[in-house]
């Protein structure tokens, strides 16, 4: 008997993660939200933590406009220069 | 004895202190992984691997065995004949191999290890993740590739097979190459054709890939006329699939027929609609649950991680009751005409029943049903979703005789469905209560309430059932609008 595979056979798009960072120290770090209640609090925190105790050089703070969906083209652009990227999630 | 394997597929892990059970009676087991040096060695040192394991570099040997997911097992004779193919782990069939090869059972029911466990893809049917110049995600091309066969040994169970190779819960029909020919030529179209690439993963949905689920799904050939403007719903960005297939939410999309198509294939819009009554129905849904599993990714072990999820995932489709309905169906409110046949999707909650069998009055009825419609989502959370209120036609005849149309109907619950007031006293606390300042304030039956829904068009009206019994339902929707998922209906 024959079986025709029903599974999806589209080759995923390549990609390298990047480099584990040695330390945060000068680095420059994105902070995403995904427009969850409670996300803000949460990277208000994060970033608090992130220039005092890891003196990072730069915290850019973005938002997806919804949760819902994939991150706008125009939102990864602007967090695309970052050494690291911490996205909070949910609520 | 040859395995297949990926170090870091799960299965192939789970499976890999069995292979050295295996390795350990009277014939010989090699390992064939997938992977590269360094991660191989890993995995042998990690494992404890008592067998050779010998790579695959550029997949040769996945190629010539015809591997779809890992682990692979091949059973194979003195004349290196393949006698068995065991994809995935399954304790029964470990046991089976090993009475083959005249050994004790190694599985035992108690181990700790699961029964079974579906695996993964095979290697060789993805891009290599460490090779940055591989091509990107085709999402444009029109011509998609064509679906791999696997050739079954003789005796294998097909319908065990499929539940291996394919990992969906509930047995399926094998999508045999015969069965998958019919449905192709029924949609009359190249097999390759790309309908649509299907969210969250983008899989594309090709004439074939659509038939080979269909058939899974138990769908005659003639269904493909549906399913082909099925996959264009659904993959429309306003419906937004990617978001309803991955929240933790209950949502699962509901299929609504409208028009001819349902006499013609058999939809069922009366007794039972949402339960197994007809095949059109029951199939329809499943394939589209199975196309959004197999082609889409989200499973509900990975990416779908509903909370509760949604008896709706394994089908829900139902067709309008439009024999019972005095007013303008579905369809016809989107702008079709009625001999035109559509499907519509809604990103819905399960059916949440309203028993009213005394009122004598319209109004009685939706009074009924706006209690019904304030605990959408969550009481006090007010306009950030729809509701679809499902008129049994007992319901439809009440309110008719009172004179009311479509649009009182719909104005009516709109109007009448709110949150009183008095639920917030306790602040901001509890979900919705922090957003009040933007919600509406009303008055409902001299009580001071907070309306419930954004607009009248947020009631989405559909009149299916049987003629006995004054059940209606209301189904919750999923989070709405352009930051969520709209309803959208398409022509057959």
């Amino acid at each position: 008997m024959r079986i025709v595979s029903p599974l999806n056979e589209t080759a995923p798009p390549a990609f390298a993660a990047a480099p584990r960072l040695r330390t945060l120290e000068g680095k420059t770090v994105a902070l995403l939200d995904i427009s969850k209640p409670g996300g803000s609090i949460f990277l208000d925190r994060i970033e608090h933590r992130l220039r005092t105790e890891f003196r990072v050089a730069q915290v850019i703070r973005e938002m997806k406009p919804t949760f819902a969906k994939p991150a706008p083209p125009e939102v990864i652009e602007r967090i695309r220069g970052a050494d690291a990227v911490i996205e909070a999630l949910a609520d | 004895m040859i395995a297949i394997l990926q170090t870091d597929c799960p299965t192939c892990r789970l499976i890999a202190p069995y292979l050295n059970k295996l390795a350990d009676g009277p014939a010989p087991v090699t390992a064939i992984s997938q992977d590269g040096e360094d991660a191989t060695r890993e995995f042998v040192r990690q494992m404890e691997i008592r067998f050779p394991v010998e790579r695959d570099p550029e997949f040769e040997l996945s190629r010539h065995f015809e591997v779809v997911t890992v682990p692979t097992l091949y059973v194979l004779d003195d004349q290196n004949r393949i006698v068995r193919k065991e994809p995935g782990f399954d304790k029964d069939t470990l046991n089976e191999v090993a009475a083959l090869v005249g050994q004790a059972p190694i599985a035992g029911p108690y181990d700790g290890a699961p029964a079974s466990k579906p695996g993964c893809t095979s290697r060789h049917l993805e891009v290599s993740t460490d090779d940055a110049a591989a091509a990107p995600l085709d999402m444009h091309s029109t011509r998609g590739h064509a679906a791999s066969v696997a050739d079954l040994a003789d005796g294998e169970d097909a319908i065990e097979y499929c539940y291996r190779a394919f990992g969906d819960a509930l047995p399926v029909v094998p999508p045999t190459v015969e069965r998958v020919d019919a449905m192709v030529r029924a949609a009359d179209r190249d097999p390759r054709e790309v309908i649509a690439r299907i969210p969250p993963c983008y899989g594309e949905a090709t004439v074939e890939k659509i038939a080979a689920n269909a058939v899974m799904a138990g769908c005659r050939p003639e269904m493909m006329r549906v399913l082909i403007p099925l996959m264009r719903a659904v993959s429309d960005e306003r419906f937004n699939a990617h978001g309803v297939q991955a929240t933790t939410h209950f949502a699962a999309p509901l299929i609504l027929v409208n028009g001819p198509v349902r006499q013609e294939l058999g939809f069922h819009s009366r007794q039972n609609v949402f339960s197994n009554v007809a095949r059109a129905n029951s199939t329809l849904g499943r394939a589209l649950q199975l196309i959004l599993l197999n082609l889409g990714g989200a499973r509900p072990t990975t990416i779908d991680m509903s909370a509760l999820g949604n008896p709706g995932k394994f089908s829900y489709c139902i067709a309008e009751n439009e024999e019972e309905n005095p007013w303008e169906p579905l369809h016809a409110e989107q702008g079709f005409t009625r001999d035109q046949s559509t499907i519509t999707l809604f990103a819905a909650e399960p059916p949440h029943g309203v028993s009213e069998h005394n009122a004598r009055t319209a109004r009685g009825v939706l009074k009924a049903i706006t209690y019904a419609l304030a605990t959408v989502w969550s009481y006090r959370n007010c306009t950030g979703f729809e509701a679809m209120v499902v008129l049994c036609p007992e319901h439809v005849r009440t309110i008719h005789r009172d004179g009311f149309s479509k649009r009182d109907v719909r104005e009516f619950l709109f109007a009448n469905t709110g949150i009183p007031l008095r639920c917030y006293q306790d602040g901001d606390s509890g979900e919705g209560a922090a957003q009040r300042s933007l919600y509406t304030e009303i008055v409902i039956d001299g009580e001071p309430c907070y309306r419930k829904f954004r607009t009248p068009e947020s009631i989405k009206i559909v009149v299916a059932g049987g003629t006995a019994g004054k059940f209606s339902a209301v189904l919750g929707s999923w989070s709405v609008g352009p930051r969520g998922s709209q309803m959208v209906t398409y022509p057959i």
